[in-house]
C-alpha cells in the first residue's frame, strides 16, 4: 500500500526524526577529528597516551601553543604569516584576473572567444601532478626556487575561476546594462569597474573563500619549494613539526589546530557562501 | 637542434648556480647584507639534541653581532636535505652536522664544503682521534669537518623495572649478566616471562650496535657491499631477539617509540653516549630510573658526528669561527655534561672534569669513566658512501619483520636484496 | 549554473557608442583589443606556469635529468618509460593508489548520495547542517591526517581501543601501517572523511533541480523513499554523478597528502616500511626530490596522466551504463 507522503517530492517532505538522527551522526563524524585535535592540543603527554582515550579538553592549551611558537626550528609563527601572505595574494589576484577574463568571455565579442573558452574548460581536467617536475625546473630557471614567489606564482589565476566568473556574469548581469553603459560612452574598463564588479560581489565572495581555502591547504608544491627554508607555509611547518626526532603529539596537534583555526573562522563567517559556491559546481583544483 | 638544446641545458646548469645567490627574495634575510660586518645570522642544522641551547646563548653574548639559529630535524631527513641543497646550490645551512653514516658520502663532494685546512684547521689534527680526523677527509686531502663526538657503546637499563623483575640493579652486576648477545637475549626472556612486558625497544636498535661491533660493516674499503660479514651477524641477533618475543617492536626515534619510554614498554636501550641526550629529552621524568651497564659483545662505535661548513654560505668565516669554538675543550665538556655526547679528542678523556663527572639523570653513573673507556678501545669501521641509505633499507626490512609482514627466516634474503638494490641505484 | 552545462552567452552585438569622432580610435581599440587585454593575464600566467611546464615535462621525461649530476644530461628516448615497466616500486605504488582509490571513491559517493538524500527534505536548520558537513572539506589535510595518524596508532590508538571493546586485538594490537589492507583502509577513511560532505552538497544541488512533477508522476507507481532515491533521483542527477566520479578519479589517483602524513616518519616519503601505502604521487616526489632524478619523475607523471585519462574514461562509461538504465 502506498503511503501518502510519497507523492510529494523529497524536498517537500518534512524530515522525520530519523533524518535528524542520521544527520546528527554525520555531523559527529565530521566534527570529531577536529574536536579531538583540539582535545589533544590541550592535554599533557600522559593524557594523550591514556586508555581509554580522553575526549575532554585539558588545561594545557597555552603551554602547548607556547611550545609550538618557541620551537625556533619550525618557524611556526612566521609560517602562519607566510600562509596569510601566500593565500591572500593568490586570492586577490585570482579574483581580479578571473573576473576580468570572465567578463570578457561573457559579455564582449572578439575573434576566437569560444575556442579560447573551450581551452579554459579543457585545462580544468589536467591533473596538477603532470607539470610539477617541469614547473620546478622553470622556477629554477627564473631563480625563484625556495622563495614564496615560487609558491604564489603558479596559483595567481585558475581556469576554474575564469569559468566560474564567466558563468556567473553571463547569468547575473543583463546585456542591456552593459549596452546602455557603452552607449553612454563608457569604456570596457569602466563597465567592468562600475557595473560588473558590484553585480558579482556574491560570486567574488564564493570564489575568494574557496581560493583562500585551497591556497591555505596546499601542501605538495609548497613542500617541494619551502621544506628546510626559514620561511615555510603553515602546512610545511606542520609537517616539519610532525617529523623531528622528538615528535610530541600534543605539540604537533596544537600546531595543527592553530593552522586550522583560520579556516574554521572562515567557515563561521562565510559558510553560507562556501556552501552556495560548492552547490553551484565548485571543483577541487 | 641538438646543439640548441645543449646550450639550453648549459644555461640551466648555470642558473642552478646563479639561483644559489638569489634564494631568499621575499625573506629579506639579514644574512644577505652583512658586508658591513653588522648583523650575521648563522643557521646550524642537526638532529636530536646536541646540547647547543646554552652554547648558543653564550656565543651570542660574547659576539653581539652574531645570531645563531638552531635547526633540529629528523636524522635521515636532515642529511637528505643537506644533499639536496648542496646539489641545487642554495639554501644549505651555514653549519651542518653530518653523522658518521653519511660522512663518506659528503666527503666525496668536498668541493661543496669549505676546506677547513684553508681556515687554519691543521692544528686540530693532533687533537683528534686519528680515525675521526681521517674519516671526514676527502681522497685529495681536503678536510670538510671537525669532529664532535664518538659513539662508544654501552647499555642503558631501567633499574626500577629491573628491580621489579627480580633482576640485579647494580651496574657492575648487570654488566655481568651478559657478556655476549645470546646471554643478553636470555636475560630478556626472563624479564619478559616475569613481567609480561617487552625487554628491548626495537630490533633495529639491536642491529645497529651489533653491526658497530663488527670489524667490517656494510661496505669494505673498496666500496663493495659485504652483507655476509658483519651485517649478517647483526641481523641474526636482531631476528633472534624478535623471535624470542622480547622486542617492543617500536620504530626507533618515532613518536610511538617516544611514547614507549613513557609507558615503560621496554627496559633496556643500547646507548652510545649520544643516546643519553635522547633519553633525557624524551622521558625527562624518568630521572634516576636509568643506569648504564656494559654492552654485550665488547666495544664499537655507533654514530658520532662532524660539523661541516657548506661553501655556498655567505658567512663562511663566521661559521668556521663558531665551529672552532664549539669543538674547543670547554664547550666539548659542557656538551658532554648536558647531553652526554662524548668528545672525539682523546686529551679530554683524561680531563679530571670528565673523569669525575657523574650523570645525575642516569642514577649518577660515572659516564665520563664509562664512555672514555669505551672510546679508548674503539676499532673504527669503514662506512661506505652509500652506508646511510643502505642502513635505512635494512632497517626497513627489520621493521617489516616486527610488523609481522615478513617471516624472520625469509627476512635475511630480503635484506640482502634491498641492500643490493640500494648499492646499485642510490647515490 | 553548474559546470556540467556550458551555455553560450548571448551574441547580441553591443552597438558602438554614438559617433564621437575624435575618440573613435579609442573605442576601436576598446572594442577590438581590450577584450584580449582582459583575458591575457590569465592566458599569460597560465601559459607560463600551467601549459609550458606540461609540454616541458614531456621533454624532461625523455631526457636524463638529474639534479645531482648535471653533466649526465642528455636524450634517453623512451628509456625512462622502459624503466617504469620493470620498476617494482612503480607497480607497487600503482597498486596502492588503485586500492586506496577504490576503497575511498565507492563508499564516498554512496554515502554522499544518502546524506544528500537526507538533506533533501524540509529541515529545521538547513544551512547549519550544510555548513556542518563541510567542516572536513575546509580542514587542512595535513592537520586532519595527523589526527588520524594518532587515531590509527598501534599502541594507544583510538581505533584499536574500539576494536578491543568488541574483543579484537587484546593480545597483539593491530598495527594499521603494517599491512596493505589496513593501511589502505585507514587512508581511505581519511579521504572519505574529507570529501563526503562536499560531494553530498554537489548531489543535493542536483537533486533540488529535479522538477517536482517527476516525483508526483512516479508516486502513482507507489515508490517508497528508498526506491524513490534509486529509481528516480539517482538517474535524474546522473550527469552530476559522472562529474563527481571524474573529480574523484583525478583527485584520488593523485593522492599525496594523506599517505605522506600517515607515515610514522612523514619526511621519508616511503609510504611504510615496505611501501605498503606509497602512492604514485608520493613516489614521484621521492624520485624527483629525494633521489633527485627529475627525468624519471617526469616520465612517471606522464604515466600517471595516461592512467587517469583511461580510468576517468572507463568510469564515465560505467556510470553512464549503470545510471542510464532508466
Amino acid at each position: 500500500m502506498t503511503k501518502t507522503y510519497v507523492n510529494r517530492a523529497p524536498q517537500d517532505t518534512r524530515g522525520s526524526w530519523l533524518t535528524y538522527v542520521g544527520l546528527g551522526l554525520v555531523l559527529l563524524f565530521s566534527a570529531f577529528p577536529v574536536y579531538w585535535m583540539f582535545v589533544i592540543s590541550t592535554s599533557t603527554d600522559e593524557a594523550v597516551a591514556q586508555m581509554p582515550p580522553s575526549v575532554i579538553p585539558g588545561g594545557e592549551f597555552w603551554t602547548n601553543v607556547h611550545e609550538v611558537f618557541t620551537l625556533n626550528e619550525v618557524f611556526f609563527a612566521a609560517s602562519l604569516i607566510n600562509s596569510v601572505i601566500v593565500s591572500g595574494v593568490i586570492t586577490l589576484s585570482t579574483l581580479f584576473f578571473c573576473s576580468l577574463a570572465g567578463f570578457a568571455f561573457a559579455k564582449l565579442r572578439f575573434r576566437g572567444r569560444n575556442a579560447l573558452l573551450v581551452v579554459v574548460v579543457l585545462t580544468l581536467t589536467v591533473p596538477s601532478q603532470l607539470g610539477i617536475v617541469a614547473l620546478y625546473i622553470v622556477m629554477d630557471k627564473v631563480g625563484w626556487n625556495q622563495t614564496l614567489l615560487a609558491v604564489i606564482a603558479p596559483s595567481l589565476v585558475s581556469a576554474f575561476g575564469v569559468f566560474y566568473m564567466r558563468q556567473f556574469i553571463a547569468h547575473a548581469v543583463p546585456d542591456e546594462l552593459v549596452e546602455s553603459a557603452r552607449i553612454d560612452g563608457a569604456l570596457n574598463m569602466r563597465v567592468y569597474w562600475n557595473i560588473i564588479l558590484p553585480a558579482i560581489r556574491p560570486a567574488l565572495a564564493v570564489l575568494g573563500l574557496l581560493t583562500f581555502v585551497m591556497a591555505w591547504n596546499d601542501f605538495q608544491w609548497p613542500l617541494i619549494q619551502l621544506n628546510g627554508t626559514d620561511f615555510p607555509t603553515s602546512m610545511v611547518a606542520l609537517s616539519d613539526l610532525a617529523s623531528g626526532n622528538y615528535v610530541i603529539y600534543r605539540r604537533v596537534l596544537a600546531g595543527a589546530f592553530l593552522a586550522t583555526v583560520p579556516l574554521i573562522v572562515l567557515l563561521l563567517i562565510g559558510g553560507r557562501q562556501i556552501v552556495r559556491g560548492i552547490m553551484e559546481g565548485a571543483v577541487k583544483s | 637542434m641538438r646543439r640548441t638544446l645543449g646550450v639550453v641545458a648549459a644555461g640551466l646548469a648555470a642558473t642552478l648556480v646563479i639561483a644559489g645567490c638569489s634564494g631568499r627574495d621575499l625573506e629579506g634575510d639579514s644574512s644577505s647584507n652583512t658586508a658591513g660586518g653588522e648583523q650575521i645570522t648563522l643557521k646550524v642544522a642537526f638532529w636530536g639534541d646536541m646540547g647547543l641551547d646554552n652554547l648558543k646563548a653564550e656565543y651570542e653574548k660574547a659576539h653581539p653581532n652574531v645570531k645563531i639559529v638552531l635547526n633540529s630535524g629528523e636524522f635521515n631527513a636532515q642529511h637528505e636535505d643537506l644533499q639536496k641543497k648542496l646539489v641545487t646550490g642554495s639554501g644549505a645551512p651555514d653549519i651542518s652536522a653530518v653523522d658518521e653514516g653519511f660522512i663518506v658520502q659528503f666527503r666525496n663532494q668536498a668541493d661543496k664544503f669549505v676546506n677547513l685546512l684553508d681556515k687554519g684547521a691543521g692544528e686540530y689534527e693532533s687533537k683528534y682521534l686519528d680515525w675521526k680526523w681521517k674519516a671526514s677527509m676527502s681522497a685529495d686531502g681536503k678536510q670538510i669537518g671537525l669532529g664532535t663526538d664518538v659513539g662508544g657503546l654501552a647499555m642503558c637499563y631501567r633499574s626500577d623495572l629491573f628491580k621489579a623483575a627480580g633482576l640485579p640493579t647494580d651496574r657492575d652486576q648487570v654488566s655481568k649478566l651478559w657478556s655476549n648477545w645470546d646471554q643478553f637475549i636470555e636475560v630478556g626472556k626472563q624479564y619478559t616471562a616475569k613481567t609480561g612486558k617487552k625487554f628491548v625497544d626495537s630490533g633495529t636498535n639491536m642491529f645497529n650496535p651489533v653491526l658497530a661491533q663488527q670489524p667490517v660493516g656494510f661496505y669494505d674499503e673498496q666500496e663493495q657491499l659485504q652483507m655476509n660479514g658483519g651485517p649478517k651477524v647483526a641481523f641474526d641477533v636482531s631476528m633472534k631477539a624478535i623471535d624470542a618475543g622480547i622486542s617492543a617492536n617500536l620504530a626507533s626515534f618515532q613518536p610511538n617509540w617516544d611514547q614507549g619510554f613513557k609507558k615503560d614498554q621496554f627496559a633496556v636501550l643500547a646507548c652510545p653516549a649520544w643516546m643519553l641526550g635522547h633519553i633525557q629529552e624524551t622521558a625527562p621524568d624518568q630521572k634516576g630510573k636509568w643506569d648504564i651497564a656494559a654492552i654485550p659483545g665488547g666495544g664499537g662505535n655507533w654514530g658520532g658526528s662532524w660539523w661541516t661548513v657548506p661553501s655556498q654560505g655567505k658567512n663562511i668565516d663566521a661559521a668556521v669561527d663558531f665551529v672552532k669554538w664549539m669543538v674547543a675543550p670547554e664547550q666539548q665538556i659542557e656538551v658532554f655534561e648536558t647531553v652526554g655526547n662524548l668528545p672525539s679528542q682523546p686529551e679530554l678523556y683524561k680531563d679530571p672534569k670528565v673523569l669525575a663527572f657523574k650523570k645525575e639523570f642516569m642514577s649518577n653513573a660515572p659516564t665520563g669513566q664509562i664512555f672514555a673507556a669505551t672510546a679508548a678501545n674503539l676499532k673504527p669501521q669503514y662506512l661506505g658512501k652509500k652506508n646511510g641509505p643502505t642502513r635505512v633499507a635494512v632497517e626497513n626490512v627489520i621493521t617489516r619483520v616486527q610488523q609481522g609482514g615478513l617471516k624472520s627466516d625469509a627476512a635475511w634474503a630480503e635484506a640482502v636484496k634491498q641492500a643490493d638494490k640500494v648499492a646499485k641505484t642510490a647515490k | 549554473m553548474s559546470l556540467t552545462e556550458l551555455r553560450p552567452a548571448s551574441h547580441r552585438q553591443v552597438p558602438p557608442p554614438k559617433n564621437v569622432k575624435t575618440r573613435s580610435w579609442l573605442y576601436r581599440f576598446d572594442n577590438k583589443t581590450v577584450p584580449y587585454v582582459f583575458i591575457s593575464p590569465f592566458f599569460i600566467l597560465f601559459g607560463i606556469f600551467g601549459v609550458f611546464p606540461l609540454i616541458f615535462n614531456g621533454i624532461v621525461a625523455v631526457r636524463n635529468w638529474q639534479l645531482d649530476d648535471p653533466a649526465a644530461n642528455g636524450w634517453v628516448g623512451l628509456d625512462n618509460f622502459q624503466r617504469l615497466l620493470t620498476d617494482e616500486d612503480f607497480w607497487n605504488a600503482l597498486g596502492n593508489t588503485f586500492g586506496i582509490f577504490i576503497l575511498s571513491t565507492v563508499p564516498q559517493l554512496l554515502i554522499a548520495l544518502i546524506i544528500a538524500n537526507l538533506l533533501n527534505r524540509r529541515l529545521r536548520g538547513n544551512t547549519f547542517w550544510r555548513i556542518g558537513i563541510l567542516l572536513p572539506y575546509l580542514t587542512p589535510v595535513v592537520a586532519s591526517t595527523l589526527v588520524f595518524a594518532i587515531f590509527f596508532a598501534r599502541d594507544n590508538g583510538m581505533a584499536n581501543w574500539f576494536l578491543s571493546l568488541v574483543g579484537f586485538g587484546h593480545e597483539t594490537p593491530l598495527d594499521w601501517r603494517a599491512q596493505k589492507w589496513s593501511a589502505w583502509l585507514a587512508i581511505a577513511t581519511m579521504v572519505n572523511w574529507k570529501w563526503i560532505g562536499y560531494n553530498a552538497l554537489l548531489y543535493l544541488s542536483a537533486m533540488q533541480a529535479i522538477p517536482k512533477d517527476v516525483y508526483e508522476a512516479a508516486a502513482v507507481d507507489g515508490a517508497g523513499p528508498w526506491r524513490q532515491l534509486w529509481r528516480i533521483t539517482v538517474p535524474m542527477i546522473q550527469p552530476v554523478v559522472v562529474f563527481t566520479v571524474i573529480l574523484s578519479t583525478i583527485g584520488g589517483l593523485q593522492l599525496f597528502n594523506e599517505p605522506m602524513m600517515f607515515d610514522e616518519n612523514p619526511q621519508s616519503a616511503s609510504g611504510g616500511s615496505d611501501h605498503q601505502f606509497q602512492t604514485i604521487a608520493q613516489l614521484i616526489y621521492k624520485v624527483g626530490w629525494k633521489d633527485l632524478d627529475l627525468g624519471y619523475a617526469a616520465s612517471m607523471s606522464w604515466a600517471l596522466f595516461l592512467i587517469i585519462l583511461i580510468v576517468a574514461g572507463i568510469n564515465t562509461l560505467l556510470t553512464r551504463r549503470i545510471g542510464g538504465e532508466r
